[in-house]
């Protein structure tokens, strides 16, 4: 038990910073203060007189282990990706029978196909950079391991067959990469649309949360009917990137993202209805009408 | 300005989730077990199973007596064992209703494992028959027990010799289950590899190419790290279980 002697108007940030220089291995960010040992933890902004506290509060903590910025984990799984795709594009020696190093594919699709992952890679290195306000500074560090193992094991995987010697293109040719072209540039467009629009929602330094609305941009007014359109045009640019390459381990990648896509939709769809009474009722989580 | 004290009491428990307090024998929590009907189906459940692995095991004990050797007694019993191991699959839809309190997940991975090795490895491929009577007398004698320590438990009359045994004789079952298991899938691999077995090779139009062998030889090496970790969690629960018993007959 740790005595300290704040201010009524501290707020738990300050609380945490004073811990922390009783406990240094614990800095702020893997601490979680809260007034009942089973309870919820604190906001950092909290302020302690606001609290049902008298003139003595009772704080438990919690260690949350070690913790590693959104930003970090974010820039590492992505950049691993756009880098181990080009390993395979390049078939660079030890990948495929050594007579293919560093042969170039004889098919138009793969080219295309190479150029809209890393796209798609450096449209999200450069999101974490510029767009995305994150409400939480970090997580926990077992984190970036499980979510490098999962993007980068699968980047291998379809890599490796887009890039293969003794790859298939699409059964219906020219028409086929056309179409799914399209499905991929316009839902890159939607989902960066999306992103612009989330970050202006909220101004810059704070972690407000506020009902996102259609704006001027026509990629936005998928906002009518869900609530996480960024879910719904990334699901379609993986979709639409199966068809380009008729892969299947691409279609088993955009199963496995959907599903998990679908939870977080769910639970942020639920998070909105819950903070917000004047919810809009038509929208759905992810798929309009359905999901 | 009064000066307010904020007594921060240190808890740290290694960011884990803090479960408190000892996990029960069969996973039951004392808050609240399933509803009547529930209770009544589940008693079913796990008497039918019993009595099914029990049918299992009486069927080698007559086979052996009759044939007088252990080759073939596999023939025996294959159609029960196929029934009631892949009616274990009900399960996983118990825990995932709720009216069993494990985890889907751990549940998933036993059964389906279980149902691999039935029907992906010894089914697939008969010249793995041989191999198979370790771990399927080790199966019988597990599941019996296991399944009659459910029924007892969930009638609220559990026979300490049950519950010892299922908490004893694992130290000598599953050591002898997982290498039945290991043997039998080592005993497949030169047909699987021979007939390419569910497996596909490249160029096809799907991209796609899965190598049943390589994958085999996948899951033997996953028992390494998978196996001890189990096994020294039945000895944990063990020890808390059977040493918690031996306390309250003290009491008495």
């Amino acid at each position: 038990m740790k005595h300290y002697e704040v201010e009524p108007h501290a707020t738990i940030a300050e609380i945490k910073n004073l811990f922390t220089k009783t406990h240094p291995q614990w800095y702020p960010a893997r601490q979680s203060l809260r007034l009942d040992p089973k309870g919820k933890s604190l906001k950092d902004e909290d302020v302690l007189q606001k609290l049902p506290v008298g003139t003595t509060a009772t704080l438990y903590f919690r260690d949350l282990g070690a913790q590693i910025s959104w930003v970090t984990v974010f820039l590492t799984e992505y950049a691993g990706p756009l880098f181990i795709y080009l390993l395979f594009y390049f078939r660079v020696p030890f990948i495929y029978g050594h007579k293919y190093d560093f042969t170039s594919s004889r098919h138009t699709v793969v080219h295309l196909a190479c150029i809209c992952h890393s796209f798609h890679y450096i449209k999200r290195l450069l999101e974490t950079l510029f767009v995305h306000r994150f409400s939480h500074g970090t997580m926990p560090l077992r984190n970036i391991f499980k979510n490098c193992t999962y993007y980068w094991g699968f980047a291998a995987w379809m890599a490796y067959y887009i890039n293969h010697p003794l790859y298939t293109p699409p059964t219906y040719g020219a028409q086929q990469v056309k179409l799914a072209l399209a499905i991929f540039v316009i839902c890159q467009l939607g989902n960066f649309s999306i992103h612009m629009a989330l970050r202006d929602l909220r101004p810059a330094g704070s972690k407000t949360r506020k009902i996102p609305y259609p704006t001027k941009n026509p990629f936005t007014w998928l906002f009518l009917l869900v609530s996480c359109p960024n879910y719904t045009y990334e699901v379609g640019s993986w979709i639409g990137f199966a068809i380009m390459t008729q892969c299947l381990p691409v279609a088993l990648f955009s199963l496995v993202g959907f599903t998990q896509m679908t939870i977080w939709a769910k639970g942020k769809h639920r998070s909105y209805l819950k903070e917000f009474r004047d919810y809009p009722p038509l929208r759905m989580p992810i798929i309009p009408f359905l999901l | 300005m009064a000066a307010v004290a904020a007594t921060a009491a240190a808890k740290g428990n290694g960011g884990g989730g803090g479960r408190a307090g000892a996990g029960d024998a069969s996973g039951t929590r004392k808050k609240k077990g399933p509803g009547p009907l529930a209770t009544a189906y589940l008693v079913i459940y796990n008497v039918v199973m019993t009595a099914g692995w029990l049918v299992i095991a009486v069927g080698l004990v007559r086979a052996y007596l009759a044939k007088g050797s252990y080759h073939s007694l596999y023939y025996s019993i294959e159609k029960p064992l196929k029934f009631f191991q892949t009616g274990a699959l009900l399960e996983i839809l118990h825990c995932a209703i709720g009216i069993v309190p494990s985890s889907v997940v751990l549940t998933s991975f036993q059964v389906m494992s279980r149902v691999f090795l039935i029907w992906a490895v010894t089914h697939s491929v008969k010249e793995s028959e041989d191999s198979v009577l370790l771990f399927v007398i080790a199966w019988t004698i597990t599941e019996i027990i296991r399944y009659s320590f459910y029924t007892f438990s969930l009638l609220n009359h559990l026979p300490y010799l049950i519950k010892w045994a299922r908490y004893t004789l694992f130290i000598v079952l599953y050591p002898m289950g997982v290498s039945g298991e290991l043997l039998t899938i080592y005993a497949a691999l030169p047909f699987v590899r021979q007939a390419g077995l569910y497996s596909i090779s490249l160029p096809n139009k799907y991209n796609f190419s899965f190598d049943y062998y390589a994958f085999l030889i996948l899951i033997m090496i996953s028992y390494i790290p998978i196996f001890p970790q189990l096994y020294f969690h039945m000895i944990h629960q063990r020890r808390k279980i059977l040493s918690h018993t031996e306390e309250h007959k003290k009491f008495e």
